[in-house]
């Protein structure tokens, strides 16, 4: 099994490389979402600062909502899910090496970018930890959750929207409890049940998500 | 193959009847027997209640009449996480046996849970105008109800964007499984950020107690609107199997047309 | 205050709602059975001899 991971690895790797362009595109598109949030609010400091840590949490989720397309389809459209299918390996393994793959090339750049982006939208200083710990916990679990959903839709051109409606009541609760996390911080309040609630998220998501879609994946390929 | 005889007792009447089911043009039957009876016994008691509602119970002394609505808006709420709760376990059964009638059914159930939740906010916005004074309020029940009509609409999307009927119903029954176990977890964290952001205090629809004198209406349209889903269920799957069933020559035969 | 048109507004959506839910299977069944209907007559003049004979 792990020869399999390592090769999956190696090999998602040099695609990366190949297209390191691809790489920054969520944390360009987190970009322009803040850009427009500040745009659209007014770019006052005072009204930005209270909203800063949703309006960050959302434009993550939301960058992550659109690399969702890339986890599967590449390998759908060259043959190579066929292959895993019929590979010694177990399917969910496949599918969680590929998913924490997808998660370092996507998510990662943009949780890096995060603090610079803090900055556009003046988040208080203190927050910045809480909210980087809540990403760091949640951002994986959305990639988790969404794979299970991208599974789903593998063999669609089109499916946009419908991805996007699929994911949203999944996200739900770790975005609640993410940025929960950061507005409790800045209430005041003990931000570490949240936190451990999506650490426990985290751990849950780790052992169902990949067989869910591993599961999504034989119903769907067929 | 040639394999010898196997010595089994005869099905017995239930097994039986659920094997018939299973037929596409005995289950035709079935649905278009019995359908349009389930209907008129829900419009029978549903009439009931509300006419109870509206006439018969007196106005109640902090809200006035709007909490008639309750009458509507409490059913459902009720149906529309019931009828999750069923398109799930049909789901289930279908993905396990493969089963094509469940994988109809629970398809079939989407369209009108999702109805049921559409009444549920509808009539929970405008119940709340008169009550808070605005037409949306982040509350734990509203908030949980329109994601509810999300994981609805998504079963329906999903189940509409794949081309062959077994796929599709395969892949959106796994959705609605999925949404089903997540479900209890997406109203506890609704809850959760609710208390965080809007402080302690939960809002009630009112229906914390409710003098006895009040609740008859309720049930009839508890019963009601049950048997108005069964319709609907028989309906739809009803349509759905004539779809899916459309070159055979039952449905030929059926439609006056001499295969 | 005047309840009144909020209540009518709850009821009359709840209506509405249902009408739909009733009409719209009832319809798709019978969309279902024409095209069965036009799909047997279509097969059926199919196999009835070309009329090029002479």
């Amino acid at each position: 099994m792990r020869q399999a991971a390592s090769a999956l690895v190696r090999r998602d790797l040099q695609l990366l490389w190949t297209r390191r362009g691809d790489a920054l595109q969520p944390a360009l598109f987190a970009l322009l979402t803040v850009v427009l949030f500040a745009l659209g609010l007014g770019g006052e400091a005072d009204a930005l600062a209270p909203v800063a840590s949703a309006v960050l949490w959302l434009a993550v989720l939301l960058a992550g909502l659109l690399a969702l397309d890339s986890l599967f389809r590449g390998d759908a459209e060259d043959g190579s899910l066929e292959q895993w299918m019929l590979a010694p390996v177990p399917l969910w393994w496949l599918v969680l090496v590929r998913t924490l793959m997808h998660w370092l090339t996507t998510a990662l750049p943009v949780i890096v970018a995060v603090p610079v982006l803090g900055e556009l939208l003046h988040l208080p200083h203190a927050q910045l930890p809480v909210l980087m710990g809540s990403l760091l916990l949640g951002t994986p679990i959305l990639s988790l959750l969404g794979a299970v959903v991208a599974a789903l839709t593998v063999g669609m051109r089109r499916a946009g929207v419908l991805v996007a409606l699929l994911a949203l009541p999944l996200y739900v609760p770790v975005l609640v409890f993410g940025a929960g996390a950061v507005a409790a911080a800045s209430q005041g309040l003990d931000p570490v049940g949240a936190l451990l609630l999506l650490g426990a998220g985290l751990s849950i998501s780790l052992v169902f998500a990949p067989l869910a879609a591993a599961a999504a994946l034989r119903i769907a390929h067929n | 193959m040639n394999l010898p005889p196997t010595n089994r007792p005869a099905p017995n009447g239930l097994i039986r009847w659920f094997h018939q089911l299973g037929s596409p043009p005995y289950f035709d039957r079935f649905a278009a027997r019995w359908a349009p009876w389930a209907h008129l016994l829900a419009l029978l008691t549903m009439g009931i209640g509300l006419y109870g509602a509206l006439f018969q119970v007196p106005a109640d002394y902090q809200q006035g009449d709007s909490f008639r609505i309750l009458y509507i808006h409490v059913p459902a709420a009720w149906m529309s996480m019931a009828i999750f709760a069923l398109m799930g376990v049909y789901a289930a059964i279908a993905l396990v046996w493969r089963i094509k009638l469940c994988e109809i059914l629970a398809m079939a159930c989407a369209p009108t849970g999702a109805a049921f939740t559409l009444v549920t906010l509808a009539t929970g916005s405008i119940w709340g105008k008169p009550m808070w004074g605005t037409w949306w309020d982040w509350d734990p029940r509203l908030t949980t109800e329109l994601i509810l009509l999300f994981l609805y609409l998504g079963v329906m999307g999903l189940y509409a964007a794949i081309d062959d009927r077994r796929d599709a119903a395969r892949a959106a029954g796994f959705l609605a499984i999925v949404g089903v176990a997540l479900l209890p977890v997406i109203r506890w964290s609704v809850v959760w950020w609710n208390s965080l952001h809007q402080g302690q205090t939960i809002r009630l629809f009112g229906e914390s107690s409710m003098d006895p004198s009040m609740v008859w209406p309720l049930l009839w349209m508890i019963v009601g609107t049950k048997l108005w889903f069964a319709g609907s269920l028989l309906n739809r799957a009803r349509a759905d199997n004539l779809r899916r069933e459309t070159g055979k020559d039952w449905v030929a035969k059926l439609a006056g047309a001499t295969p | 205050m005047n309840y009144r048109e909020y209540v009518v507004a709850a009821y009359a959506v709840f209506a509405i709602v249902l009408l739909w839910d009733y009409v719209v299977p009832k319809l798709q069944a019978r969309a279902a059975l024409r095209a069965a209907r036009l799909r047997a007559t279509r097969a059926a003049t199919r196999k009835a001899p070309p009329e090029l004979q002479r």
